[in-house]
């Protein structure tokens, strides 16, 4: 039980008492007043009773039945002598009579029964037995200490209830924070908050989406890691085996540091890319904003794309609008884009053309660059995206080129998709938003 | 003649660059680069010892292993990228006799090729008791390399056989760790290296009940009683 059930339940518990209390001290006034009314009205009974009284001890038995045969609407008052008889000749209710003497020799003289001594000594019971439908307020059910009893452990059970309801919620979901922070990035409170609808519940699934949200962060920048640990392997296992062919024969010298030389430019390749990625990732991309054409920036690579290409066998042709501005990080649009269409060059068979085609429509740039190559298997056209993933017939590369592209068309608030393209071939595509108050044109 | 190694990288510049150093080393080897090309080459017989590496694609490393170790005792070295214990462990469990971490130098390579080859093939043994080792229930073979366990021949991969030979000639003497490990693989132990205590808890598996005549001194090595 922590501090914050006892605070509840001490404070609500304190609450509940103090209501109590007061109603209470309310009612028991109330009540005062009321008991007090009574006294007056019971001038009925009891004024008849005082008065038979008065009449019988002072003037006779003969003067209370004349007065008794004139009382209008009496409450019927009992006289009887001591041996059982009524002075008006009625007939005594059994029951009534031994209740009388009981009250009688219990208490002497009472409300409802008394013995009145007449003027010539004899000795008479009056009493008024109780009329039908009027009771005597009942007897109650329990002592008063027994309700204030009662009263103290509804209240404490009511309000250590209420306190664990409130708490036990903000318990687990402590117990998930502490979780969390120890590493446990797994941990769910939904599971313990189970159908709950509160603010505390909906407090809970916001940490669980929080919680989701870290893990698959930290996994993904876990994977980034192993991955690129297991590419920095490759070029270094090579640098040992030249090394060591070096070392073995020296005539092997010269190749041998062309090698290193080359495998040394690959690991700088490698780890710049990777800080790329990184950068792109924690959002710190480099580089001032400023109004980039597009079209002008596709035909410069468009350009030296050819250039390698064509060298290659292949051909790269460009359908471009005149001007698209775009708001920017020039190096990094330019990275995107070049990634991109390398790639489609890469992936191309000899002899095809990769077509780039760029225009504006409405508030978006459209680039599309469709190569005539292999293609992508179903299902691998998200997965090819990812850092360090490349396909089944991917030559070289680190697979980091497109994940680079993504990164840098997401920090431009664009998007990118790939899919096969018709009649074979992977058509890539990607959207940005045009520079707002510039003109495009067609 | 040269020992045939059989070579699985799926590294193509790399798996040639180490044949040829491999090759003027005065090995024979062949490079394959995946792990169902491994098994099929390891298990032709044609090998006196296999290098696997963990990452393959198509089967990697480890499955490769289990399925050479399905039928075949060749002597198996798995390369593993350094700082991976779970590869290391799962290897060693799964029969591999001893692993490189990658990258490694060719030298280092080539050096415990050596190591193991010799500490594996009969024919470079040269025993100086000819007559078999005998300790309680257990009889050993170092020319024949062969082992029995109450007359019941023991399935142990070339190291397992080192290590138990190694115990069984100090019967009655306590063997530390690093002893073990030069003498049965041929290399000085490693700090945090646990392939012995791998190794000897798949001999007392294979060894069933004469297994409680190995004792684990903790911290310091192994002790085979006598009796």
């Amino acid at each position: 039980m922590g501090r914050l059930f006892w605070k509840i339940f001490l404070a609500f518990w304190l609450a509940l008492v103090a209501a109590a209390v007061s109603t209470g001290t309310i009612v028991w006034l109330q009540h005062g007043a009321a008991d007090a009314a009574p006294k007056d009205f019971a001038a009925g009974p009891r004024g008849g009773m005082d008065m038979a009284a008065a009449m019988l001890r002072d003037d006779g038995v003969e003067a209370l039945r004349g007065w008794m045969q004139h009382r209008r609407h009496p409450a019927p008052i009992y006289v009887v002598d001591e041996a059982g008889r009524d002075v008006l000749g009625r007939a005594v209710p059994a029951a009534a009579l031994a209740r009388a003497r009981e009250i009688v020799r219990r208490r002497g003289e009472g409300f409802r029964a008394r013995s009145v001594v007449g003027p010539g000594g004899e000795r008479y019971l009056l009493f008024a037995p109780q009329p039908p439908g009027m009771r005597l307020p009942p007897r109650p059910l329990l002592e008063p200490w027994q309700l204030i009893a009662i009263g103290l452990v509804t209240s404490l059970v009511f309000s250590a209830t209420l306190a664990w309801y409130l708490a036990r919620p903000i318990r687990s979901l402590r117990s998930a924070f502490d979780g969390v922070a120890a590493g446990r990035l797994e941990t769910r409170v939904s599971p313990k908050i189970g159908s709950r609808r509160d603010e505390i519940a909906d407090l809970g699934r916001d940490f669980d989406r929080m919680a989701g949200q870290l893990q698959s962060l930290i996994d993904a920048q876990r994977r980034l890691l192993h991955d690129v640990s297991h590419e920095l392997r490759s070029p270094l296992a090579r640098l040992h085996a030249a090394i060591g062919l070096a070392r073995q024969d020296p005539r092997k010298l010269e190749p041998s540091f062309e090698r290193i030389e080359r495998e040394a430019a690959r690991l700088d390749e490698l780890v710049g890319e990777v800080l790329t990625l990184a950068r792109l990732e924690g959002g710190t991309a480099p580089g001032p904003q400023e109004t980039v054409d597009l079209a002008d920036l596709v035909a410069n690579i468009a350009a030296d794309a050819r250039f390698e290409a064509e060298a290659a066998g292949r051909k790269v042709s460009l359908k471009s609008a005149e001007q698209v501005p775009v708001r920017g990080r020039a190096e990094l649009l330019h990275r995107a884009v070049e990634n991109v269409v390398r790639n489609a060059v890469k992936h191309s068979f000899p002899g095809t053309t990769v077509e780039i085609r760029l225009a504006a429509a409405g508030e978006r740039a459209l680039l599309s660059v469709t190569d005539r190559g292999p293609g992508i298997a179903p299902g691998e056209a998200e997965r090819i995206f990812e850092p360090f993933y490349r396909g089944a017939a991917a030559p070289g590369g680190f697979g980091l080129g497109l994940a680079i592209a993504q990164g840098a068309i997401a920090a431009h608030g664009g998007s990118i998709s790939a899919a096969n393209a018709e009649g074979g071939g992977l058509c890539v595509q990607i959207e940005l938003p045009l520079a707002k108050g510039a003109q495009a044109r067609a | 003649m040269s020992a045939q190694v059989l070579l699985a990288d799926d590294d193509v510049e790399l798996g040639a660059m180490l044949k040829e150093y491999l090759e003027r080393e005065g090995f024979g080897v062949t490079v394959v680069h995946d792990g169902e090309a491994a098994a099929r080459a390891a298990l032709s017989g044609s090998h006196q010892i296999v290098v696997l590496d963990v990452m393959m694609p198509k089967l990697d490393g480890v499955e490769a292993l289990r399925r050479i170790r399905e039928s075949s005792r060749v002597p198996v070295i798995m390369l593993t990228a350094r700082g991976d214990d779970v590869d290391r462990i799962v290897g060693l469990e799964l029969g591999a006799d001893d692993y490189v971490p990658k990258p490694c130098t060719p030298r280092e390579l080539a050096a415990r090729l050596r190591a193991i080859l010799r500490r594996t093939q009969p024919a470079s043994h040269p025993t100086s008791s000819a007559g078999p080792l005998e300790v309680g229930a257990l009889v050993l073979w170092p020319e024949k390399r062969k082992a029995q366990s109450r007359g019941h021949e023991l399935e142990l991969t070339s190291i397992e056989f080192n290590i138990l030979e190694v115990l069984m000639r100090n019967a009655g003497r306590l063997v530390s760790k690093s002893e073990i490990s030069e003498q049965a693989l041929g290399r000085p132990l490693a700090r945090f290296d646990r392939s012995i205590d791998v190794h000897m808890s798949s001999i007392r598996q294979k060894l069933g009940d004469a297994a409680k005549l190995i004792r684990t001194v903790r911290g310091l090595g192994y002790h085979l009683a006598k009796e």
